[in-house]
């Protein structure tokens, strides 16, 4: 009982400890101050023997685990066990959460470890103060998740979900939350694995209808679980991924939708970029007007102008039959070949020489310029440099061909990556090359008459 | 580019610093990031989870770096340690001892060691006129007076550091009634300049981010195995030092030749060398200046262009994706995109931090995945901004607050892109971000929410990383990551593309230079205990390499410490440790303790520091002053002279005239008056020089002015200082000066420069209102009556006597006016008596009266101070601190405090003043370049 009341009152008492930890006056707080103190004599009261010994022996544990001595890590943590008994309250409460986290980690990376030890170990550290049962519930299910236990992390999960204590703090709920939600999981999991036996059933068959019934339960159940938690705010993907499929197996397509669109656009969560695509997703497998799915692209190419998907944004623009689509198009492609992760990416360097080409017939010039003027001071020595040139060439000549391509028309057949490529004698591109001369000398936006 | 097409659930919290609403998820710990959901089915990962039970471990070769370069040839010491700064008292009712800043105890030293200069600017203040307050103006000479003489007390002989010292009655008289002038304005107006000053140099200690990037730089070189390192050494850090080292498979590192130098003309901080396009580019940032050169095949460095920053900068960052561009902030909080060709392009200024209120002047900028974005950060919070788009607009990456659960009073120290510019870019869109506490590596296409976070708990700053490519391909990449205190710690990042980003195994902590303490030899108390201070001095820099073409990975490791040197470790990659297998540890191989020795060796022969701060003993100016005038005026004690010279005792014949050893000690002072006196003399035995000291007063007529006058601008002095008068002033009115009334009353008839001796003759020259405060002040002084003039004044060596009595009194008057050749203690016992000097030489202000033989510092009051370096020998810490006296030269200018202006301007004007920098590099820039 003492525990408990101690545990309430802990907030107040910390306070005590900001004090010298916030002490520079800027409100910064150093780690290593201590350790610059406790080299100035004492004028009062000294740390206690106790803390003393208990503060080296975490910072030996702390060292061994840091050189990867996971069986002196141990002796020491057994050791370390005793600050659970310290007289001084705050440091008892602070214990069991030092004591989980250090000796979870032994206890994983032990070569001498196993699953056994490990549940005997957090089912005890559970139990020891209340703030952490949850916390550590949600870490033991992970871990038996990890390991494959499914059952295990799912009924430890089911414990966890019922427990409470004290006023239902709203910390509390979202953990609660998240435990349910990976409960949920666990049953995507159980679901998913049923789906697969059922496919492999005959429509006609007399199992198939129980198989079905019983992936009808859990569907629901999953819902109900996996509901709470991805209306708060936060990154939740496999949850969300898990939950989608499941309602459009069932054929809840609005639910689906409504979970998507909530997850993609309410401004109260961050901009995932994940969300957007899977929206995007389940708009393509629902076979949504272009319109529609140009429009969730738009926004990712807001947020990621350098995700994969934007080539295929490209080709949605491409055909579209609007005009400020095809500009968009041409903006796209340029933005996806800004980023650095992006400049190898032969598909986007062909798109974009095909494209000014059809652009630039369709006269409208005025687009490249409007997109090149913000470029044409960095582009030359980021993408068409003369080491760009020898090192694509050795690399990957259809890129370099690409590129030559791309370059010649914005910088016109002066540029060093241009001069470079056509020089090439290949025998297999020789043709390619020609045209590429011929295309560069036809469209080039340079004109080198003025 | 793909995206993590799951990423970790995290729960998204907007809110302040350490939010406690929040479950905490950095409670998760590090082997929580090694568990990755299974992403549909459960068959799927177990694989996985076998292949991550398998640490990774880097195995270091010796138990601790090792020395790469012989130790340079200055001297080293730590300087202000937390002991100089701190004082540890308890309250009784608090529950830990508080440690405060010992503002105190430096004042008081201040003080005692450096009064003229604590002193003296009060003083200088008070030279030009004394007012007595009320007082209107007869004439110059009576009311204003100097404290020409009071000065040159205080400024040429301060009783260093003894309190029992002789002090002159005056001085005395001074301290009494000035004091709590003086001390108002020393302890409000110095004593706040040192707090200041103490302040900063302790948080200087808690945080030294002038090195945030760090100083050392490998610059890869032709062959995978030779490289250079770059480095600043020299006492002051300012040589920036080009060492080629190479890197022979399986040996240990080798420095190859003498290093190149280049002598700068301020301290390095940071060192920063990419290769872009095939071409190796060094960036250096110093305090005001950075500067950038490039490095050829060769190895040789070839300036380009300096820039000058005038508020100073704080960091520097060289693009991974074009060549020779940078980014500079600076203090003022603003970030510039610098080119060589283009000059400086201002795209971002904020005084302000970008998230909440943090008084640290710092930023940092870095690069992104796309060339013209930029991360702007400071303690608080990192930005995204985009150089092409409107001024002021962006986006946080990272928000020091709930959305990253960070704790409180956590402060962003390091800002990284990770992304660099290769043929297949790994993690190009991933940021590091260090605090005190943890690490965070954060996607720019997911901004705010940390795709991980590790508590790292290393217990330094850490203030360098540095992210190595893949040690074999497949494997997890390596992150260093750097404390200022040299600890080490190694993590292994992997997941790149489709995956999101996590640490590969759990990470690990490296030796750091204190670890090789083993391997020197034992030595005799203060050289070890050099030795140890010397391997704990703090890191300033960091750098790594995995040379690619060794069959088994290694990594090589650098280390470049605040006291200039550099040490080295090598690790091997122990891809699988095996169940069963512990951490081998690694012991000292002969070479490498033989390789110790010989720096030892080395270092040992490097002369020690001269102590930073050493108590001044004598203020020599107004000694040597009257010494030149001494060998005029003064036939007198050669004797003395020598005896001081030498050093020796001093004996009878050094002096010339017997000691009155024989008589009691005189009885204390009584009233003053001519009876007393003469007894007193009589006493004595010496009635004789008395009388005719006597004779000599009312002889010489032509004295007596200039000696009243002296009296009565001391004592107005301290009469407007306190408010209250000093009976031996008594004879003389304050007036005020001619020149400040010219108006001056013609009353009253009883102040003519003669003397006055009645209590109601200088009364008339007080104000009515006052004179009865000064009456009733007068019936409380000992000193009563009327005194004869001569011996009631204040220079009177009798009134000293109270003062003085303590000291034996063994010399005649008027013959210990030494020289200061030598200060033996003997000195302590030596002195003059004013009166005699006074008389002697009463026209010669500027001469020392009293205390020429000063009580040298004696011996317990010598213990090592709390050295506050130079710095604080000056009033003006403030002219110090910054006073690193680079000339301005004829260099581009950062674009400090001109607001957005700068933005609009066209750029051609910066691109001309660049130009004439690049044309004659080595006379324009500041650093001049000595190769």
């Amino acid at each position: 009982m003492s525990d408990f009341s101690e545990e309430l009152i802990r907030s107040k008492t910390e306070d005590d400890q900001e004090e010298s930890c916030v002490f520079s006056g800027t409100g910064m707080s150093f780690p290593w101050l201590q350790k610059h103190i406790g080299t100035v004599a004492t004028g009062g009261k000294k740390e206690k023997d106790f803390a003393q010994t208990t503060n080296a022996c975490l910072s030996f544990i702390q060292e061994a685990l840091l050189k990867h001595q996971w069986q002196q890590a141990a002796e020491f943590m057994h050791s370390y066990f005793q600050i659970l008994e310290d007289s001084d309250s705050h440091k008892r409460q602070a214990a069991p959460e030092i004591i989980w986290k250090l000796g979870s980690e032994i206890l994983f990376y032990h070569p001498k470890s196993n699953m056994e030890t490990f549940n005997t170990f957090a089912d005890r550290m559970k139990n020891i103060g209340v703030m952490n049962y949850l916390k550590i519930s949600l870490q033991h299910a992970l871990y038996l998740l990890h390991h494959g236990m499914l059952e295990d992390a799912n009924r430890n999960l089911s414990h966890a979900e019922t427990w409470r204590y004290g006023e239902k703090s709203s910390s509390q709920e979202v953990l609660i939350n998240l435990i349910q939600a990976y409960k949920g999981l666990l049953q995507y999991y159980t679901w998913s694995k049923k789906k697969m036996e059922l496919s492999t059933l005959d429509e006609d068959d007399y199992a198939y209808n129980t198989a079905s019934q019983n992936m009808l339960n859990h569907s629901w159940k999953t819902s109900v679980n996996l509901c709470a938690l991805i209306q708060t705010p936060g990154v939740w993907d496999p949850f969300v991924k898990s939950y989608v499929e499941m309602l459009e197996f069932y054929g809840d397509q609005d639910g689906a939708r409504e979970v998507l669109t909530n997850y993609a656009y309410d401004e109260k969560f961050p901009s995932n970029p994940n969300a957007h695509i899977y929206l995007y997703n389940f708009l393509k497998r629902e076979k949504a007007p272009r319109e529609k799915l140009i429009s969730v692209l738009k926004i990712l190419y807001q947020i990621v102008p350098s995700h994969k998907l934007m080539l295929e944004f490209h080709r949605l623009l491409r055909k579209s039959e609007k005009e400020d689509h095809h500009k968009l198009g041409l903006e796209v492609l340029f933005g996806v070949l800004d980023f650095a992760g992006c400049t190898k990416n032969i598909t986007a360097w062909k798109y974009l020489a095909k494209y000014l080409r059809q652009t630039l017939m369709g006269n409208h010039l005025a687009w490249v310029q409007e997109e090149w003027n913000s470029r044409k001071n960095w582009w030359p020595s980021f993408h068409f440099s003369s080491f760009w040139a020898k090192s694509d060439w050795k690399e990957d000549k259809a890129l370099a061909c690409e590129k030559a391509l791309v370059a010649g028309i914005l910088l016109g057949k002066g540029c060093r990556y241009f001069r470079f490529i056509s020089k090439q004698d290949d025998e297999v591109l020789r043709k390619k090359i020609k045209r590429i001369k011929k295309s560069v000398k036809k469209h080039s936006i340079v004109n080198p008459g003025l | 580019m793909d995206f993590p097409s799951s990423l970790r659930p995290t729960l998204f919290m907007t809110g302040p610093l350490g939010l406690s609403n929040v479950p905490d998820m950095s409670f998760m710990c590090s082997w929580r990031d090694a568990l990755t959901l299974p992403e549909s089915l459960p068959e799927n990962f177990k694989n996985e989870a076998l292949h991550l039970a398998t640490g990774l471990l880097w195995e270091p070769e010796t138990p601790g770096p090792l020395p790469l370069l012989p130790p340079g040839p200055d001297p080293w010491d730590p300087g202000v340690t937390a002991q100089d700064l701190l004082f540890r008292g308890a309250f009784p009712f608090r529950r830990k001892p508080q440690a405060v800043l010992d503002v105190t105890e430096q004042l008081s030293r201040f003080l005692w060691d450096h009064g003229d200069i604590a002193f003296a600017p009060l003083g200088k203040l008070m030279l030009e006129n004394f007012k007595l307050e009320g007082a209107r103006s007869r004439s110059k000479k009576k009311t204003v007076v100097s404290v020409k003489s009071l000065l040159q007390d205080l400024g040429g002989h301060q009783p260093w550091g003894c309190p029992w010292a002789f002090l002159s009655y005056r001085q005395r008289r001074f301290s009494i009634v000035g004091g709590p002038v003086l001390g108002k304005s020393v302890a409000s107006l110095l004593g706040e300049l040192l707090h200041e000053e103490l302040a900063m140099r302790w948080e200087q200690l808690l945080l030294d981010d002038a090195f945030t990037g760090g100083a050392l730089a490998w610059v890869p070189g032709r062959t995978p195995q030779v490289g250079q390192l770059v480095y600043p050494a020299g006492g002051a850090l300012d040589t920036l030092c080009f060492q080629e080292v190479s890197l022979p498979p399986g040996g240990d590192p080798q420095a190859l030749g003498d290093p190149g130098h280049i002598q700068l003309r301020g301290p390095v901080r940071q060192v920063v060398t990419r290769t872009v396009q095939g071409e190796s580019l060094l960036a250096v940032r110093s305090d005001y200046h950075c500067a950038l050169w490039k490095v050829s095949k060769q190895g040789r460095a070839a300036p380009l262009q300096v820039l000058q920053v005038g508020k100073g900068a704080t960091g520097i960052s060289l693009s991974p994706h074009l060549p020779g561009e940078l980014a500079v902030c600076s203090r003022s909080g603003a970030v510039c995109l610098w080119t060589p060709q283009d000059g400086l392009q201002q795209v971002y200024k904020d005084p302000e931090t970008l998230v909440f209120c943090d008084p640290s002047p710092w930023r940092w900028a870095d690069f992104t995945a796309h060339p013209r974005v930029l991360t702007v950060g400071d303690r608080t919070g990192v930005k995204i901004i985009d150089t092409q788009g409107p001024p002021g607009c962006g986006l946080l990456l990272f928000r020091g607050g709930a959305e990253a659960s960070c704790r409180k009073g956590e402060r962003v120290l390091l800002t990284q892109y990770l992304g660099e510019c290769g043929p297949e870019p790994q993690l190009p869109t991933l940021h590091l971000i260090c605090t005190q506490f943890s690490l965070y590596l954060v996607d720019e296409r997911l901004p705010l929410v940390p795709m991980l976070k590790w508590d790292h708990d290393l217990p330094s700053a850490p203030l360098w990383a540095r992210l190595l490519p893949p040690p074999c391909p497949g494997c997890p990449r390596p992150l260093l990551l750097g404390g200022q205190g040299g600890h080490l710690q190694l993590l292994h990042l992997a997941g790149e593309g489709a995956s999101a980003p996590r640490l590969a195994g759990p990470p690990q902590s490296l030796p750091s230079s204190s670890d090789s303490l083993s391997a020197f030899p034992l030595l005799e108390p203060k050289s070890q205990w050099r030795l140890q201070e010397r391997l704990k001095a703090p890191t300033i820099g960091l750098a790594a390499t995995i040379p690619s073409s060794a069959s088994e990975p290694v990594l090589s490791l650098f280390q470049l410490s605040a006291a200039g040197d550099v040490f080295h470790q090598h690790l091997h990659l122990q891809a699988d440790p095996g169940p069963h297998s512990r951490a081998p540890t690694a012991s000292w191989t002969p070479q490498a303790t033989a390789c110790c020795s010989r720096w030892l060796k080395a270092l040992l022969d490097v002369p020690p520091t001269p102590p930073v701060w050493a108590a001044p003993t004598f203020s020599h100016r107004r000694l040597l002053g009257c010494m030149e005038q001494r060998k005029v005026e003064q036939k007198e004690p050669e004797g003395l002279r020598a005896a001081m010279a030498a050093g020796r005792l001093l004996q009878q014949k050094d002096v010339g005239s017997p000691p009155s050893a024989g008589p009691p000690p005189a009885p204390e002072p009584g009233p003053e008056d001519e009876l007393s006196a003469r007894l007193e003399a009589a006493w004595e035995g010496r009635v004789a020089a008395w009388w005719e000291r006597q004779q000599g007063r009312s002889l010489g007529p032509g004295r007596q002015p200039k000696r009243r006058k002296r009296r009565t601008q001391l004592s107005s002095t301290f009469s407007s200082l306190s408010g209250r008068l000093d009976l031996s002033d008594a004879t003389s009115p304050p007036h005020s000066p001619d020149r400040a009334s010219p108006e001056a009353r013609p009353r009253p008839p009883g102040t003519p420069p003669s003397q006055e001796s009645t209590q109601e003759l200088w009364a008339q020259g007080v104000p009515s209102e006052r004179q009865q405060t000064l009456r009733d002040y007068m019936a409380r002084l000992p000193l009563r009556g009327d005194a004869p003039r001569g011996v009631c004044s204040p220079l009177s060596g009798t009134s000293s006597i109270r003062a003085t009595r303590s000291r034996p009194q063994t010399l005649q008057d008027g013959t210990a006016e030494l020289p200061p050749r030598r200060n033996t203690r003997r000195g302590a016992a030596v002195s003059s008596s004013q009166t005699s000097s006074v008389w002697a030489t009463p026209s010669r202000q500027h001469l020392p009266r009293d205390g020429v033989l000063r009580c040298p510092r004696s011996a317990h009051l010598c213990r090592s101070t709390p050295m506050l370096p130079r710095t604080l020998s000056s009033p003006s810490p403030s002219v110090c601190r910054y006073g690193t006296g680079i000339p301005k030269m004829n260099t581009s200018h950062f674009p400090d405090g001109k607001g957005g202006e700068e933005r609009g301007k066209p750029k051609r004007q910066d691109a001309t003043r660049l130009a004439v920098g690049v044309e004659a590099p080595l006379i324009s820039v500041p650093f001049s370049t000595v190769l």
